[in-house]
């Protein structure tokens, strides 16, 4: 019988030792990161059989995994101790290592916006099951002379190293691989000033002013493509920029609009109010299910809207859910929570794929 | 009152009418001698005259009530009378509405949107007890926009935190059959077009399951769902006499609004069908149509589930599923040896469609109408530079200035001239 790929019971003293030594210089290393806390020094209980990955435990991890793959497939090992999302054959094990490996495993939608600034990248990862290990497990691999690779033939079935131990009911965070894009970005910001608005109307080529209408001259700039509102208490709306500096860049142009018309405008306390992303899962969603399980945060009437209105909780985000697969997400102040919430929502729709 | 009468014990002329319970009786002041005594029953000629008292106007419940209040607690009555709710209904509805009130939003709100809380209210008890009551019914009754009703609905439903169960389809097509006018001969029905009830309706069900199973009734208002439904389980169920009759004549006849989204729907539908057809041997043969596989719905029907599954896949593993199961089903007819010899990618041969089609909503099969390109990198940093010639190009030269407000005046002294109210154009 192959041996058990991972080891009840806890490892013997000296090895964990050394472990711990290993891990913890490398953690050293890392500025942000906390100490690993039980990681280790717990005993190995079913869902923590993992030991993270140092240089020396490699070669005794691969050793095990290269007759587990000889073996043809995971099956042939006792996994009972997994809980049960992560013993079915054709789950996606993908591993939160690098940037790099998730761009290699996960599907690419095939957009530009995959190609981030890593700043965005990092929030993104940041966030993914809410697990700080994560991060610290994605600084750690980077640092590995020698990661261990998925294995050629299967690029899918990466090794079971990254379960994380921390977070034991939610399944392994599968990277959605599927990115929401930002569509529109809703910002305030205060010129302290009084405006006289009929006089902006008469002097801008780009301002519409209907007082019988609305109380706010109505002001539009090319570059980038977006829309003020300005009251006459000075006070400013800017919405339609796509990312939350093109927001602020646009603002600026506007109160520079209103300084050369004679105003002593500043910029004061410029703040994103609302940011909404949209996405596609690409299967249809049966939203009576939906509605059905998840009835306290969902609301769908068909006889009103097409579309489900899911109200998460954490973060506070409302998410528009449409039987194509189209999920829009509004209501966010800072961009990780749109990432955060589709994260959330995205194993709850694998969920209802099929019918 | 003192009116002159003297007390026959003590001469007083201190008389003070008061009531024993219901008896009036005119007593002295001094001495407590009774000196006239009113009637405590009355004849029946005298109560011939009298009105009786309400229930709701002799016990004290509106004493703490609005009147606004009261008006919609009647509504709210008077509307699941005309329903024809149970009258458990009745007092849940009414609680709702009380408990409305009690939300300073509500008690401000204009009349209009206490109007359609009336409705709101109904219907979220119609909802929890699986009553099929549509929007649109209560909107008609209460001459409602239903816009309004839907934002009234939602925020009723968030602030009093209801748990509001989905419309129950099944019965939804049950009462809405039984709506239908054709069950019996009449002027306006022709023979031909009279058809038995529990037919029909199990009929209709049927096809109405069809169309959930195959993505047409997600995400769409049911009621057009169930018209088309209707409409061809009525068609199939006599197609020699009924193939002419088009949907939109079926719905005047039953005297049935014939919902917007119906026709559409029933294009769906009859595709559906089409591709069932596909999968039976015998009816492959007769190349059917929109109109023919109309005669064909009752053993489309009775195999639906096994013809849904051949006749659809939900992507590469479902076509590989089809190619495994064995075709076991028995309505193999004389063309089970042509249907079986399939290339490895599940394409019989010479079959002309090109294999199973897709199971998905009709939304996602559409081509999609322009595809968004995807935005390019912005590398914006939020802190550029900013250049006066940028920020001028948006800026009226003093020339431009006057001639806008020369346009302007001429704008609305011509305004003037043709209508005397002075409107206040662009600034």
């Amino acid at each position: 019988a192959p041996p058990t790929l991972l080891t009840l019971g806890p490892p013997p003293m000296e090895e964990e030792q050394a472990y711990l030594e290993l891990y913890l210089d490398q953690c050293a290393a890392q500025d942000d990161l906390a100490p690993p806390r039980s990681l280790l020094l717990s005993p190995v209980v079913p869902d923590d059989g993992y030991i993270p990955n140092t240089s020396n435990s490699e070669t005794v991890f691969n050793s095990h995994l290269e007759e587990v793959k000889a073996s043809g497939h995971f099956s042939s090992v006792d996994l009972s101790f997994l809980p049960d999302e992560l013993t079915q054959e054709n789950k996606d094990q993908s591993v939160i290592r690098s940037k790099q490996d998730i761009e290699e495993n996960c599907e690419t939608p095939g957009q530009q916006s995959r190609m981030l600034l890593p700043r965005e990248q990092d929030v993104g990862l940041g966030l993914i099951s809410g697990s700080t290990l994560l991060n610290s497990h994605s600084q750690v691999y980077p640092g590995d002379a020698d990661p261990v690779q998925p294995s050629p033939e299967k690029p899918n079935c990466t090794p079971l190293m990254s379960i994380t131990p921390m977070t034991p009911v939610t399944p392994v965070s599968e990277c959605s691989g599927i990115v929401p894009q930002l569509q529109n970005i809703v910002s305030t910001v205060n010129l302290a000033c009084k405006l006289d608005l009929k006089k902006i109307a008469l002097h801008a080529k780009n301002a519409e002013y209907n007082p019988k209408r609305f109380a706010a001259v109505i002001m539009r700039i090319r570059e980038p493509r977006t829309t003020a509102l300005i009251f006459s208490s000075g006070k400013m709306v800017c919405t339609g920029a796509k990312s939350e500096e093109q927001s602020r860049l646009a603002a600026r142009k506007y109160a520079r609009v209103v300084q050369k018309l004679g105003f002593p405008a500043r910029f004061l306390d410029f703040k994103i109010q609302n940011m909404v992303g949209s996405c596609d899962v690409r299967f249809p969603i049966r939203l009576e299910g939906l509605v059905l399980t998840h009835q306290q945060f969902s609301s769908y009437e068909p006889e009103l809207f097409p579309g489900l209105i899911y109200r998460m909780v954490k973060p506070r985000i409302v998410l528009l859910i449409f039987v194509s697969g189209k999920v829009v997400l509004t209501g966010a102040k800072e961009r990780s929570e749109i990432y955060e919430a589709f994260e959330n929502i995205y194993p709850i729709l694998k969920g209802f794929k099929k019918a | 009152m003192p009116g002159g009468g003297q007390c026959p014990d003590c001469g007083s002329t201190e008389l003070v009418e008061d009531s024993h319970y219901s008896q009036s009786q005119l007593v002295c002041s001094d001495c407590g001698c009774v000196v006239t005594e009113g009637v405590l029953t009355t004849t029946f000629s005298d109560e011939g005259n009298l009105r009786e008292v309400t229930y709701s106007r002799s016990t004290g419940e509106n004493d703490g009530v609005s009147r606004s209040q009261q008006r919609g607690l009647r509504r709210v009555r008077d509307l699941c009378r005309v329903l024809q709710l149970p009258s458990t209904f009745e007092d849940t509805a009414v609680a709702y509405y009380q408990q409305a009130y009690r939300h300073s939003g509500i008690r401000a709100a204009r009349l209009q949107k206490k109007e359609v809380l009336v409705g709101c209210c109904v219907l979220i008890t119609c909802r929890q007890h699986n009553w099929p009551l549509t929007m649109g019914t209560i909107c008609t009754l209460l001459y409602a926009d239903l816009d309004v009703f839907s934002g009234t609905y939602m925020q009723i439903v968030k602030l009093l935190g209801l748990d509001v169960p989905s419309l129950c389809l099944a019965d939804l097509v049950k009462t809405y059959c039984s709506s239908f006018k054709l069950f019996q001969a009449s002027p306006s029905v022709p023979a031909t077009y009279v058809e038995d009830k529990e037919k029909m309706m199990s009929r209709t069900l049927q096809l109405v399951e069809l169309a959930d199973e195959t993505w047409l009734v997600t995400g769409r208002h049911p009621l057009p769902v169930i018209t088309a439904a209707a409409f061809l389980a009525w068609q199939s169920l006599q197609p020699s006499h009924r193939l002419a009759c088009s949907l939109a004549r079926f719905c005047k006849v039953a005297n049935v609004e014939l919902p917007c989204p119906a026709p559409s729907r029933l294009q769906e539908l009859v595709a559906v069908l089409l591709r069932m057809a596909e999968q039976l041997a015998w009816l492959r043969v007769l190349q059917l149509d929109k109109r023919s596989v109309v005669k064909h719905i009752g053993d489309l029907l009775q195999h639906r589930h096994t013809l849904v599954r051949k006749a659809f896949r939900d992507g590469p593993e479902g076509l590989e599923a089809g190619e495994e199961e064995e075709p076991r089903e028995q309505c193999q007819g004389p063309g089970q040896g042509k249907e079986v010899a399939r290339s490895p990618f599940g394409l019989p041969a010479g079959k002309r469609l090109a294999g199973p089609a897709l199971l998905l909503p009709p939304c996602m099969l559409k081509p999609p109408k322009r595809v968004c390109p995807p935005p390019p990198v912005s590398t914006v940093t939020g802190d550029e530079n900013i250049s006066d010639s940028e920020i001028e190009q948006y800026l009226r030269t003093p020339q431009e200035v006057k001639d806008f407000e020369k346009a302007q005046a001429a704008r609305e002294a011509a305004k003037s001239v043709s209508n005397p109210d002075v409107q206040a154009g662009q600034g």
